[in-house]
């Protein structure tokens, strides 16, 4: 009997992937019901249901409303925040295998050093060109993360190296931005909001922009698996079965800080999923991308779906940006985890 | 397995080598030849340069001067990944994360034949299970890697490598952390392979009891430089050792043992 199990080891971890990944996406659909359902205002299912699916010329006035607040205010909220999560926990575990380090996380490549730094200067210095600060913000990250490789370029790019020279413009641009924020003290609304990642106001403008990254961005991480399980085996190992381990490391950081950046210049900063997520499906599921990559996206979904809901909920008349409330129940959760997990460790 | 491809002999030959970083020279004026027929050791003392002529020859790190030759073609020539169906190297600094399963590693040795894309075929399932088998670790296979002795962790890297089909395997120091007969159960392996699947086989070991005993040819470097190569009689001599290590001892044969013994004179 114990014998039979044993060989059906390996069976037994597929089917508990395929039940983990089936349960998030159900709950990526039930959340996301429920969050078009709750806010300021409540409508019963049922009134949703009408407004929505129902002929536009038979609606009342009411359920007209109540369809414009679903289909202009909630729903695109909604998609933004299943999209963004997806690429930031897709970016932060590519970023891992990169740098072979749990810590990374799309920070340390500077892309939100280097999008608060473009937002920054365009709120603060040329207001006039608010309307294209996504366009600005995307290359501001494009460009740090570029600069930190080209400053940690000695024969190849070793993990250590891509770090320091990440905190060396992480500290400079951070300079930068509180200097500009200390001149600008009186006119800080907007800089504010970039900087805590708010997905306040996100019409289908902003989905038809983002689900084009997402879905580009998701599909080329996905061909990077295989790489991102060789560099967890070590340079030598990695160069050894046949990988060009420079080469990987700059894609697989160009595709991480693709994803990055393209939700930073969309909803602004948003940091701990790129950085939890990843290892909470690492605890749950492994160190294979194979599995691991995918468990990350679904589950940065519901954790922002999550996190997006309860704030600008948790306050009634008032919302909180979804970036501060990642931040204060990540990190509790984030503990719990590694104390109930505690045989997680690097090997 | 391989008996086929016993026919074809790979030859590796290093031709003067110059092996550093910027200024600080490694190793000089270096010339290796490599047989697949045969257990090559090679030896020397710390920081003498051995495990980086390893790594140069398999491409591990870069040289400066000189070349390296691969059954005639310049290996900087050739594609990595062609390379490591040919060569198989397994470093002396390895690290898997701790929940990989046994055979899920090894099969990571299988992605020098792997399309971008592609899946393990039923080809690759057989070879895996093959360089499992004769590595003693089909049993661990469902094991995580850190459930299992650090001996047998060896041989399921070993394992991972040999998935490769190298024509030769580079192995650096692999007896290196292991106890005692731990050290003997990877020498035995190292060699059962040697003879019974006729793949090459390149060490570097600090044991010098151990090369003695398993090498055919023996390459000692002292600071950077070739001090002499051979069989393991002609090369391991109290002279040699005199010169290499500082070492006195004496070379002694022992009646019914094929090889001599290392008898050191400064611990009595």
């Amino acid at each position: 009997m114990a014998k039979k199990l044993k060989r059906n080891r390996g069976s037994v971890k597929l089917l508990r992937v395929g039940l983990l990944w089936t349960f998030l996406i159900v709950m990526i659909t039930v959340l996301s019901l429920v969050a078009v359902n709750i806010g300021s205002v409540k409508f019963p299912v049922s009134q949703i249901f009408k407004s929505v699916f129902s002929d536009r010329s038979l609606l009342t006035d009411e359920q007209a409303v109540i369809r414009t607040i679903v289909m202009n205010l909630r729903l695109p909220r909604v998609i933004i925040a299943i999209l963004i999560g997806a690429c930031l926990s897709a970016s932060g575990a590519l970023l891992q295998a990169v740098m072979r380090n749990p810590l990374a996380d799309p920070g340390s490549i500077g892309v939100s050093a280097g999008a608060g730094t473009a937002a920054i200067t365009v709120l603060l210095i040329f207001p006039n060109m608010t309307t294209a600060l996504p366009v600005f913000a995307f290359v501001g990250a494009a460009f740090a993360c570029v600069l930190i490789y080209l400053l940690a370029w000695q024969d190849g790019v070793s993990p250590v190296r891509i770090i320091l020279a990440g905190v060396a413009i992480n500290s400079v641009l951070g300079a930068y931005n509180s200097l500009l924020q200390l001149m600008n003290s009186d006119n800080l609304t907007g800089v504010l909001a970039f900087m805590n990642g708010s997905l306040a106001g996100m019409s289908w403008t902003h989905v038809r922009t983002i689900i084009i990254y997402s879905v580009l961005g998701i599909a080329l991480a996905m061909l990077c698996i295989r790489h991102a399980n060789a560099l967890q085996l070590g340079d030598e190992m990695a160069k050894n079965l046949g990988v060009r381990v420079n080469a990987a490391r700059i894609a697989l950081s160009a595709v991480s800080a693709f994803l990055a950046a393209a939700t930073v210049s969309v909803v602004g900063m948003i940091s701990f999923v790129g950085l939890v997520v990843p290892h909470i499906s690492r605890m749950l599921v492994g160190s294979d991308y194979k599995v691991m990559l995918p468990t990350s996206v679904l589950m940065g979904s519901v954790t922002l779906l999550v996190a997006d809901t309860i704030g600008r909920t948790i306050v009634p008349g008032m919302e909180i940006p979804v970036g501060i409330i990642m931040s204060v129940c990540g990190g509790p959760f984030f503990l719990y985890m590694l104390r109930k997990r505690g045989k997680y460790n690097e090997g | 397995m391989k008996a086929d491809n016993n026919a074809i002999k790979v030859h590796l030959v290093a031709d003067s080598l110059e092996i550093g970083y910027g200024d600080h020279v490694i190793v000089e004026n270096m010339d290796v030849e490599i047989r697949k027929d045969r257990i090559t050791t090679i030896i020397g003392p710390n920081g003498s340069g051995k495990s980086t002529v390893l790594k140069a020859i398999t491409r591990l790190i870069r040289y400066q001067k000189g070349s390296v030759m691969l059954d005639n073609r310049d290996i900087l020539t050739m594609k990595p990944k062609e390379f490591a169906r040919i060569i198989g190297v397994l470093p002396q600094v390895h690290s898997a994360p701790a929940d990989f399963r046994v055979k899920e590693l090894v099969s990571y040795g299988r992605m020098p034949h792997q399309k971008l894309l592609a899946g393990l075929n039923a080809e690759d399932e057989r070879i895996i299970k093959w360089a499992m088998e004769a590595t003693g670790t089909w049993q661990f296979r469902d094991k995580s890697i850190f459930e299992i002795s650090g001996g047998e962790r060896q041989r399921v890297w070993i394992a991972t490598v040999l998935a490769q089909q190298p024509e030769i395997l580079f192995l650096d120091e692999p007896t290196t952390y292991l106890d005692i007969a731990h050290q003997l159960d990877t020498m035995a392996l190292v060699k059962r392979l040697n003879r019974e699947t006729g793949i090459g086989v390149v060490m570097v070991l600090h044991d010098l009891t151990q090369a003695l005993e398993i090498s055919d040819h023996i390459i000692v470097i002292k600071n950077g430089k070739k001090y002499s190569e051979g069989t393991p009689q002609q090369v391991i001599t109290p002279q040699m050792m005199k010169d290499v290590y500082d070492v006195d001892c004496d070379i002694i044969t022992v009646p019914g043992r094929e090889k001599p013994l290392i008898a050191y004179k400064q611990l009595v």
